[in-house]
């Protein structure tokens, strides 16, 4: 329909205001800090790419690559497990067998809990001597694999992440099981007039029908990955300890901007740096997932 | 859909159990365990209070300022959706229902921000609220969460209203209908199950954010709920018996919501995930 422009005007530039004011100028005004060397108050240094330097050579580096490097490994875990077991569970759900409504219930309620009250309910059930994790192994004569869940570098961020896959599985079950649901059932039943076995149903067919799903959680587990920050700060604090073993970038970013006792590099310009970074990598990213959707909405 | 057998369904059976159970165990866990004094909680863990220690809650309840955190989690939440439902679907009615010169390229920039985490932005957003003098309140959490939700919503309802048949706005218009009776009286009524999703959605998403709270608020009385936790941990991490009442206290009331409403949250979260 036609429509005079300033009633155009009248609808859409209140959302639009917000949303370049709050959202958008905020990440290309990130970009231009990220030139600057500055605490926060008082005069700002204009140091051209030094951050950039700092965050590529040097002793911050090290803090950036190492928490890199847990974020890609957060993703490959997180993926692995949340579309893997939530691929095989949905298939079970599928079968509509009885009380498959109040187990949705049930394995959606830990995602309706903020991620950083479960964090510090897991800390509670993780705690080496007294938390109950360790205890219930000693009790059901398994004692030897009680461990230090967040107190050992080598085990802690995967500890992390399976709290993590705690909370969010129901999620993906529920995400997947519902474009499992919206397969054709005639589909299946011709299937099984040709002779599939379930196996074949599920892998020539369901599978095949799913991966758009799959192909956008995947994007969006990607983008998520790369912004995790509740959980460290809620099980490990802001200096990711144990020997900054479950750092990662949100991390560094919030003790190079925000402080944090024991940070040793504090600046806000460096701390743009550090999210321009991660906006590097997780734009292209973005940008597939909007060109996904779209074109899926064009036809 | 698919047939199983009787052996697949007890595998079906024991695999939701197992799952089920450890879900609701530590649920369970916090429960028996905030009603008991510290030292039975330490030496037995799993089994029921021998004394019910109800102080506790009464103790976690004056300190964590739990009731003060859920009074602004609940304005903050509320004002946002609101806010978000109103501007993201008058935006999304005019991308969908009328031809103007741009129309294409404001929805691709209305876009951008779709998938683009807000967080990455939070150093001039704390600057810009600083100098609005909105730092440490809570309008300027609306404000941020309102901009920060736009987006994914304008979305959601665009879709939603192309569906709309437009020779129904034409009809109203034929009849003397103004652009913004069309609106009312026409598309939204008819969008209300999107309007739902946009609504669930942008509510949990600010229930459950901790980070700008985290970078915006310092004053213990304008904290939301998940401040407030991370704040009553911070100052009573060996008083365990504390921290399973104040948890207990701050999980219970988005459990029993969720429970009472959990069909249209599911139905609203994961239709906001595919979509």
């Amino acid at each position: 329909m036609k429509i005079k422009f300033k009633y155009v005007l009248l609808f859409v530039v209140p959302a639009m205001l917000l949303y370049t004011v709050f959202v958008i100028y905020p990440l290309f005004d990130s970009l231009r800090l990220s030139f600057y060397s500055w605490r926060g108050v008082g005069p700002k240094l204009f140091v051209g790419f030094k951050n950039y330097k700092d965050m590529f050579t040097g002793g911050f580096s090290k803090e950036v690559f190492n928490a890199f490097w847990h974020n890609v490994y957060f993703f490959g875990m997180v993926s692995a497990f949340e579309l893997g077991l939530g691929f095989l569970i949905a298939l079970l759900l599928a079968s509509k067998i009885k009380g498959a409504k109040i187990f949705r219930t049930i394995v959606y309620l830990p995602n309706m809990l903020p991620l950083v009250m479960v964090g510090f309910m897991w800390s509670l059930f993780l705690h080496p001597q007294i938390g109950l994790v360790n205890q219930f192994l000693k009790a059901i004569g398994l004692g030897t694999l009680a461990r230090p869940w967040l107190g050992d570098p080598n085990l802690a961020l995967t500890t992390i992440i399976m709290v993590n896959i705690w909370r969010n599985l129901g999620f993906y079950v529920l995400v997947i099981l519902a474009s499992i649901l919206n397969i054709s059932p005639d589909l299946i039943e011709a299937a099984y007039i040709d002779g599939a076995n379930n196996w074949k149903i599920s892998w020539k067919i369901i599978f095949p029908l799913t991966v758009p799903t799959f192909r956008t959680l995947l994007i969006l587990l990607f983008i998520g990955s790369f912004n995790v920050f509740d959980m460290i700060y809620a099980l490990e604090g802001v200096q990711a300890g144990p020997f900054r073993s479950t750092d990662v970038l949100g991390t560094v970013f919030y003790r190079t901007a925000f402080g944090g006792l024991g940070s040793a590099y504090t600046d806000m310009g460096l701390g743009a740096a550090v999210t321009v970074f991660i906006f590097m990598i997780v734009m292209p990213m973005s940008i597939l997932y909007v060109y996904l959707v779209e074109r899926r909405d064009r036809r | 859909m698919m047939r199983f057998s009787r052996l697949y369904k007890f595998l079906a059976y024991l695999v939701m159990s197992v799952y089920a159970f450890i879900i609701v165990g530590p649920f369970f866990m916090i429960v028996m365990n905030s009603l008991k004094s510290m030292r039975e909680l330490f030496l037995r863990p799993f089994s029921l209070p021998t004394k019910f220690m109800y102080q506790n809650y009464v103790q976690a309840w004056q300190r964590a300022s739990i009731a003060r955190g859920y009074l602004n989690s609940a304005i903050v939440a509320a004002v946002s959706v609101i806010t978000v439902v109103i501007l993201a679907s008058m935006f999304a009615y005019m991308i969908s229902k009328y031809e103007f010169k741009g129309r294409r390229y404001l929805f691709l920039y209305s876009m951008l921000g779709l998938a683009l985490p807000a967080r990455l932005a939070v150093i001039p957003i704390f600057l810009l609220l600083r100098s609005l003098g909105l730092t440490n309140s809570l309008l300027g959490l609306i404000v941020v969460y309102s901009s920060v939700n736009i987006p994914f919503s304008a979305f959601i309802l665009k879709n939603f209203m192309d569906s709309v048949p437009n020779e129904l706005c034409e009809a109203a218009r034929i009849d003397g209908a103004s652009v913004a009776k069309i609106y009312s009286r026409v598309i939204l009524p008819l969008v209300k199950p999107a309007l739902s999703i946009v609504a669930i959605v942008t509510f949990v998403n600010v229930w459950n954010d901790f980070f700008f709270p985290l970078i915006l608020i310092n004053d213990r009385s304008k904290a939301t709920i998940t401040l407030a936790v991370s704040i009553f941990f911070g100052e009573y991490s060996t008083q365990w018996h504390l921290l399973f009442s104040g948890l207990a206290l701050s999980i219970a009331p988005t459990v029993i919501l969720f429970l009472i409403f959990s069909q249209y949250f599911i139905a609203g979260m994961t239709q906001g995930a595919i979509k």
